[in-house]
């Protein structure tokens, strides 16, 4: 399965047309719930089309403030209502000081946001009465570290059991900005978490950045370690590819999507790897 | 379990960084970097404001719109955990603050509640009521849409392009919005009477001629003939627009 995340900036041409054609939807709930009007005769009739993954913004898992808990009873009814079959996170912060910054901001790699953030990812699956994924987030500076990258993402999702989003364009990222080898990350995460991927493009804004904008089409290497992903995961997991901004003809998605399968099929073709 | 000091401080000095630009001392980070964040978060927030009120933008000067964009985004934590919803309290904080620009522009609080509604009005929830698609305007009981805000101005935000509004053009103005079935939201300029006449309307499906008496007895005056015919007409065009949006159950008892 290879999805696209649903944009209000193609929503039209999308339903009128099979130009692209995903095994699956993403949204965010926070950009849905409690929407009506023309939107949502347009999400209905997508939703009667493709079924619905979801992917939050405004959790901030990993914000030092409270949980929002009458937020967190919306999204509940929402993936409810919607049969949503996954609900991802970042593992970031984006509230902070009793504020939203619609943006997710790094967490300090330290053993008390270990502890604090896999506490509140539990909190969450008991609530939501479901697992939950949660997402590498590309980051541009290290806060104050304690803790590798690797081991301060391990040590959450043991201590929280949770699934991972394993968005191959973030490492790609990240080994980039903070050099590191990306297929050396890879094989350390815990292969047997992974629940959903996520692909996309960014953007390289000097020599030693890359901010990962989902306003670009995805790039060769990102493929080469999506491949590389595949054949350690052995396995078919649903992948997304993300685009936010300056987003191309339906067609050229398309391309997009049908590489990832491709990728994906010839990855998974080798015997006895179990496919869904 | 509760952060310790130092992981809660960082994360709080780098938010802060991003709302007002102000850098404390943050052990490890990549100081070339860092500004990055304070461009795209505030990049999100402006885009929303701008998104949202588009005739503000517009009046604005550069700096001014900038100004208060950032006096907005670091002196106000936002609430709301959906982004759309957001400029509602850049236009609460304006307000609140009695931001110099109201008094610059004396029209700029309405412009705003103007711009604003029109975003909630097209994005909320939608509110389902029971009505009889067909009927007589004249003798069915009118359902109102629920969908629908009344306001009224001081100056003509809603019909009159900012740039040319003076305070010449001070007086009442009365305008019901409202959404129609497409999801388009639309403004129709109104009257003290009928927007009397619409609340009456919101509490339960009244007949025009209901309307007629209830509104002769609350002010103890007599509609003229002329006036009688003008409200009717309304009625007809808000029945087409779809601010009525049909006819209550009992049509034939009147
Ligand atoms: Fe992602």
């Amino acid at each position: 399965m290879v999805g696209i995340g649903y944009r209000k900036d193609f929503a039209e041409e999308f339903l009128q047309s099979n130009i692209l054609d995903p095994s699956f939807i993403e949204v965010a709930p926070e950009n849905w719930i409690g929407i009506g009007g023309f939107w949502k005769k347009q999400f209905l009739k997508v939703l009667e089309k493709y079924p619905l993954f979801t992917h939050g913004l405004s959790l901030s898992i990993g914000s030092p403030d409270e949980l929002d808990f009458d937020f967190l009873r919306k999204v509940k009814v929402f993936l409810n209502e919607t049969n949503s079959k996954i609900y991802s996170e970042h593992l970031s912060y984006a509230k902070c000081d009793n504020a939203h910054l619609y943006d997710l901001l790094p967490i300090p790699f330290t053993y008390d946001a270990v502890k604090h953030v896999s506490k509140r990812i539990k909190t969450v699956q008991d609530l939501l009465e479901r697992k939950i994924a949660i997402e590498i987030v590309s980051y541009y500076t290290p806060i104050a570290p304690e803790l590798k990258e690797i081991e301060f993402i391990n040590m959450i999702l043991e201590e929280a059991d949770c699934e991972l989003l394993l968005d191959v364009n973030n490492v790609y990222v990240n080994s980039f900005n903070h050099q590191y080898d990306a297929k050396a990350f890879i094989d350390q995460l815990p292969m047997g978490r992974v629940s959903y991927i996520h692909m996309a493009g960014h953007e390289k804004v000097s020599d030693t950045l890359i901010i990962d904008t989902h306003g670009e089409a995805i790039i060769d290497p990102v493929y080469d370690l999506f491949e590389y992903t595949m054949h350690q995961l052995k396995r078919d997991v649903p992948v997304l590819l993300e685009r936010d901004f300056n987003i191309p003809e339906l067609q050229e998605l398309q391309i997009e999507i049908n590489r990832l399968s491709a990728i994906k099929q010839s990855a998974l073709k080798i015997k006895d790897y179990a496919t869904v | 379990m509760q952060l310790s000091e130092p992981t809660f401080k960082h994360q709080s000095n780098l938010a802060s960084y991003c709302r007002t630009g102000k850098l404390s001392t943050i052990p490890g980070i990549i100081r070339e970097n860092v500004h990055h964040y304070r461009r795209l978060v505030y990049n999100v927030v402006d885009d929303m404001l701008q998104n949202a009120y588009p005739i503000t933008h517009e009046l604005l000067t550069a700096k001014e719109w900038e100004g208060a964009v950032n006096n907005f985004f670091t002196n106000h934590p936002c609430q709301s955990p959906q982004v759309w919803y957001m400029p509602k309290e850049f236009y609460q904080f304006l307000a609140d603050t009695k931001h110099p620009l109201l008094k610059k522009y004396p029209f700029l609080e309405e412009l705003l509640w103007f711009e604003w509604v029109e975003v909630e009005l097209f994005m909320m929830e939608d509110k389902i009521v029971q009505a009889d698609k067909s009927g007589n305007i004249l003798s069915g009981r009118l359902v109102l849409n629920p969908e629908h805000h009344l306001l009224s101005f001081n100056y003509p935000v809603h019909n009159k392009n900012a740039k040319l509004i003076k305070i010449s053009d001070k007086g009442k103005y009365y305008v019901i919005a409202h959404r129609n079935t497409e999801g388009e939201v639309i403004f129709t300029d109104s009257s003290p009477a009928l927007i009397r006449m619409i609340e009456y309307l919101s509490e339960s499906p009244l007949s025009i001629k209901e309307l007629f008496n209830e509104f002769q007895q609350e002010y103890n005056l007599l509609l003229s003939d002329e006036d009688q015919k003008s409200i009717i007409r309304f009625f007809e065009n808000a029945y087409k627009q779809q601010l009525i949006i049909g006819f209550g159950k009992q049509n034939d008892l009147i």
